[in-house]
């Protein structure tokens, strides 16, 4: 990097907050070591950075807590790392508003603190919550298996400042819970991984604490009942917060899969909160509906599983080879689950599946214990696994994977005609394309 | 744009029966007048021709002889619209989509629907109904509105204090792009691949192209509901209750406030049980499990008696459920019987600040010497207000209009909103600058050219049309373009 610009980094945003050399090891991304990563402590420091940034036609790649920072293709150029963790205060909570509005870089389980304090709560439980900021959950939409009942990034994000790739400030949205005032421009941030914009604040909508919650597992023979048993459910009238349909390995992957006469083939995970009735007359109506379909057992599980779910499938293996999340319909899950192991056990390949089984996210780890394993079959395997889904009207993408793979198999789906006109909302929003290029969807 | 001459029009719509079928071209002046306005009726303008497409590929087909043309073309549904958001621009095609009115495809199992623009939103409730379900946005219109055009304003409702807008039901939809290419953005599963496409089209007022399919989700219907009225002697403890019902963590599925004048009217009109003395009431519905309704029920009443309601009755039965629902919806209608007409304004602000902004709506209304009744989603703080006026005495409707103004000034002085429900359309384009920067907007027009280059599909609608926007900061004053019309003038 030029020593000029280095030095105007520094200048803008304070010597100490421009990392570079071997202090630079926390965000080597895929053996890829940045230029520098600078830390800007303002929405002015961060416009400053970016129009720098942007004049030289260096690429900048916005980085929360750096839970994703491996998601997608390595970026084309190493460039800056923009920093958000110096911005990470709570600038306002209205309980009675049900709002707040947070900086990026704040942690989702700082904000969740903060939120508890005064019975609030913001419903959205990504995984590695000690350590994601809100704007990578909303850059990346993250989110856990409470997305059943309360939905996304997309249900809860109202407002959105964002510093674009010319260093300009722009709000999207505001900080009332109903607006339809301009475009919706807190959705086009929504999971654009860090390409169209440097999320510097959020405002999000915000529920009261349930007064009970509890978390419920049905453990089965056969996975086949289990995806029976999430149809029977979403027909019913319970109103859980969380279906979560493990196979066997993500059981274990989850820490479940002790005190049973054998390894259930799967568990059905149920969250249910309310008033304590409520709980109390949904896990005995889940009790009811599962027993004719051949749950084994029906028990309480403690608060602390819940974070252990949403990982469940990598949590199989000490060190999983590739991750791949694929979307179906719901009633699809179970079969996809029980196709997508076969697949892999045809290859010689152990894989673990866990969804969130009500909105047909799944995800599903391949394993390497105990022996290294050939890039090739998982390729392959990736591949068949992808083509079953498309077949159902599906879609998948690579979660992680060592680049021998990510160059055999597309880390994102091809989005068909929408791609052009993601590549000219790419085009008009970074002309220079300097944020996270080549990371995203059709080559974006 | 261009104007046509007798022969090219003719010619024209000759060319576009080809397309779409003879009966299904207008482009007699006496026709077209149906179209020269939505439900707003301060603007309108005269389009060429309005067209009744059967199918994308007829709407592609149309779109496509307009580029070609560079006439500019606009979607229609039911016309229900608040804002001028499917006027044409004077001159060019309206492309009504009134004939593609089918539920195509119902799939209880994944609890999804997919319908044709044209669809009525209440037919898809009526539809999937028998078997349990509905359609959770309910705009006040539902009976007349169309799920087309629902998708172009993101419409509310009484019942999206609980369960969303209509883009967080929408997870697809099949568009004709302006340049008349048909894609789909995002599609029946749950996530779609790269940008949300469908999460930004939902809400673009007809401006990023013409959806021909439209993925949507159904709910099943809550095993429980309860309905409860709470009578206030003073608006200010309306609002102080709802404060205080979202105070003890309670989400009511939608939470209503009828001021007096509107009570008055709705009771002259449909006679629904409010009582006529009080000054407000809240219409409170709880939905969910049975079990722990009664529960619920007693915090909100506890709420409301603490806030100093003096009477909060439960309906007993589904028949005085829906005498109260039909005071509320019917509220709009009931005006008449007070006032000549009316004119409503759509804000929204923190709920927090309800009484303040209350207050002031009432000030400026007042201070202009007209009336104005409330009727409102207190629930998600979306104010409104409905101006009462005679248009038959000059100048009572440039005094309404000003009042407006003012109206949404306060709004964006709170922190709130110029728009929750009726979107910018015409009406309030030159408010934009109350809520957004130049550079915010800046981005919204990259948005646009993205996605309309050609500026041909819906122009004129969302931003300022003065150019001298760029010089002038946001919740700054420039005039409205009713007011350059000379139609209007401010107080």
């Amino acid at each position: 990097m030029p020593d000029a610009l280095l030095e105007k980094l520094r200048a803008a945003v304070g010597p100490a907050n421009v990392l570079i050399g071997i202090e630079l090891s926390p965000y080597v991304v895929e053996g890829r070591t940045p230029e520098a990563a600078v830390f800007p402590g303002s929405i002015e420091e961060v416009a400053a950075v970016m129009a720098m940034a942007c004049e030289v036609g260096r690429s900048v790649t916005p980085w929360g807590g750096g839970t994703a920072a491996s998601v997608g293709m390595p970026t084309a150029g190493a460039g800056l790392i923009l920093g958000l963790r110096r911005m990470a205060r709570l600038l306002d909570h209205e309980p009675g508003d049900l709002t707040a509005t947070v900086e990026a870089g704040m942690t989702v389980e700082a904000f969740q603190t903060a939120l508890r304090s005064r019975g609030q709560w913001l419903s959205l439980d990504p995984a590695d919550g000690d350590r994601a900021s809100v704007g990578g959950v909303i850059a990346t939409n993250a989110y856990g298996p409470r997305r059943h009942l309360y939905g996304s990034a997309r249900d809860l994000l109202i407002g959105v400042t964002v510093v674009t790739a010319d260093g300009s400030v722009v709000k999207g949205g505001g900080k009332v819970v109903k607006n339809v005032a301009g475009y919706d421009l807190p959705k086009l941030f929504i999971g654009s991984y860090g390409t169209l914009g440097v999320i510097v604040e959020a405002t999000v909508k915000l529920r009261p604490l349930a007064e009970h919650e509890e978390l419920v597992c049905v453990r089965f023979d056969r996975l086949k009942d289990a995806g029976a048993a999430v149809k029977a459910i979403a027909s019913s009238d319970l109103i859980p917060n969380a279906v979560e349909l493990l196979d066997g390995a993500a059981v274990g992957g989850a820490g479940l899969a002790a005190g049973a006469p054998g390894p259930p083939a799967a568990a059905l995970v149920v969250g249910f909160d309310g008033v304590r009735e409520q709980v109390d007359w949904q896990r005995a109506e889940l009790a009811r509906l599962t027993g004719p379909l051949g749950s084994r057992d029906v028990r309480q599980l403690d608060a602390a599983a819940w974070p252990r779910l949403g990982p469940a499938a990598r949590g199989a293996f000490a060190t999983p080879a590739a991750v791949m999340t694929l979307v179906v319909l719901p009633t699809q899950v179970a079969d996809i689950m029980e196709q997508g192991a076969g697949i892999a056990r045809g290859r010689g390949l152990q894989s673990a599946w866990a969804a969130h089984a009500g909105v047909g996210v799944m995800r599903a780890a391949l394993g390497s214990d105990p022996a290294p394993t050939d890039p090739g079959a998982i390729a392959a395997v990736l591949t068949d696994w992808r083509e079953i889904v498309h077949a159902g009207g599906g879609h998948a993408n690579l979660e992680s994977a060592p680049l021998a793979v990510k160059s055999q198999v597309p880390v994102w789906d091809d989005p068909g005609a929408a791609g052009r006109i993601m590549e000219r909302i790419k085009a008009q929003l970074d002309p220079r394309n300097i944020l996270n290029p080549g990371r995203f969807v059709a080559g974006i | 744009m261009p104007t046509l001459t007798d022969s090219r029009k003719l010619e024209l719509r000759r060319e576009l029966e080809t397309i779409v079928g003879r009966g299904a071209v207008l482009s007699d002046p006496d026709e077209l007048m149906v179209y020269e306005s939505d439900g707003l009726t301060l603007f309108r303008a005269l389009a060429d021709f309005v067209v009744f497409p059967t199918s994308a590929q007829h709407v592609s087909a149309v779109v496509k002889l307009a580029n070609r043309e560079n006439l500019p073309f606009v979607a229609r549904g039911a016309g229900t619209g608040l804002s001028g958001g499917c006027l044409p621009a004077e001159g060019g095609i309206v492309i009504s989509l009134m004939r593609m009115n089918k539920v195509l495809e119902v799939d209880y199992e994944n609890q999804i629907a997919v319908v044709e623009p044209g669809l009525v939103n209440l037919h898809l409730s009526w539809k999937v109904g028998p078997r349990g379900y509905y359609y959770a946005p309910d705009p006040s219109s539902q009976q007349a509105c169309t799920i087309g055009g629902n998708i172009a304003n993101n419409s509310g409702g009484p019942h999206t204090l609980k369960y969303g807008v209509t883009t967080n039901h929408v997870l697809g939809l099949e568009v004709v792009m302006p340049d008349g290419e048909i894609v789909w953005l995002g599609g029946k599963t749950r996530e779609s691949c790269g940008y949300d496409l469908a999460g930004v089209f939902v809400g673009s007022e007809g401006t990023f192209g013409i959806a021909t399919r439209i993925v949507v989700r159904i709910l099943k219907k809550p095993q429980a509901v309860k309905t409860v009225l709470a009578v206030f002697d003073a608006i200010d403890q309306a609002s102080a209750a709802v404060s205080a019902i979202i105070a003890r963590g309670l989400v009511p599925a939608a939470m209503e406030m009828i001021d007096h004048l509107t009570i008055q009217a709705v009771e002259d009109a449909f006679n629904c049980g409010y009582p006529r003395d009080a000054d407000a009431a809240l219409l409170i519905e709880l939905d969910g499990l049975a079990v722990g309704m009664d529960v619920q029920a007693d915090h909100i009443v506890a709420a409301c008696r603490e806030s100093g309601a003096r009477e909060v009755r439960t309906a007993r039965t589904e028949a005085e459920r829906q005498l109260l629902w039909k005071g509320r919806k019917s509220a709009f209608g009931a005006y008449g019987r007070v006032s000549p007409a009316y004119m409503v304004m759509d804000g929204v602000i923190p709920r927090t600040k309800l009484p303040y902004v209350l207050r002031r709506v009432n000030e400026i209304v007042a201070a202009s010497g007209l009336r104005v009744g409330n009727v409102f989603h207190a629930g998600d703080g979306n104010l409104h207000p409905n101006i009462l006026y005679d248009p038959r005495k000059p100048g009572e409707e440039a005094r309404v209009v000003a009042a407006g103004a003012e109206i949404m000034k306060v709004c964006a002085e709170v922190g709130g909103s110029i728009s929750g429900e009726h979107g910018i359309g015409l009406e309030k384009a030159d408010f934009m600058p109350f809520i957004f920067s130049v550079a915010d907007l800046a981005l919204m027009h990259r948005l646009k050219n993205a996605f309309n280059p050609s500026g041909l599909c819906n122009p004129g609608k969302i931003f300022p049309t003065r150019k001298s926007c760029v010089e002038v900061g946001p919740v700054a004053y420039r005039p409205h373009a009713i007011e350059e019309k000379g139609l209007a003038q401010r107080f």
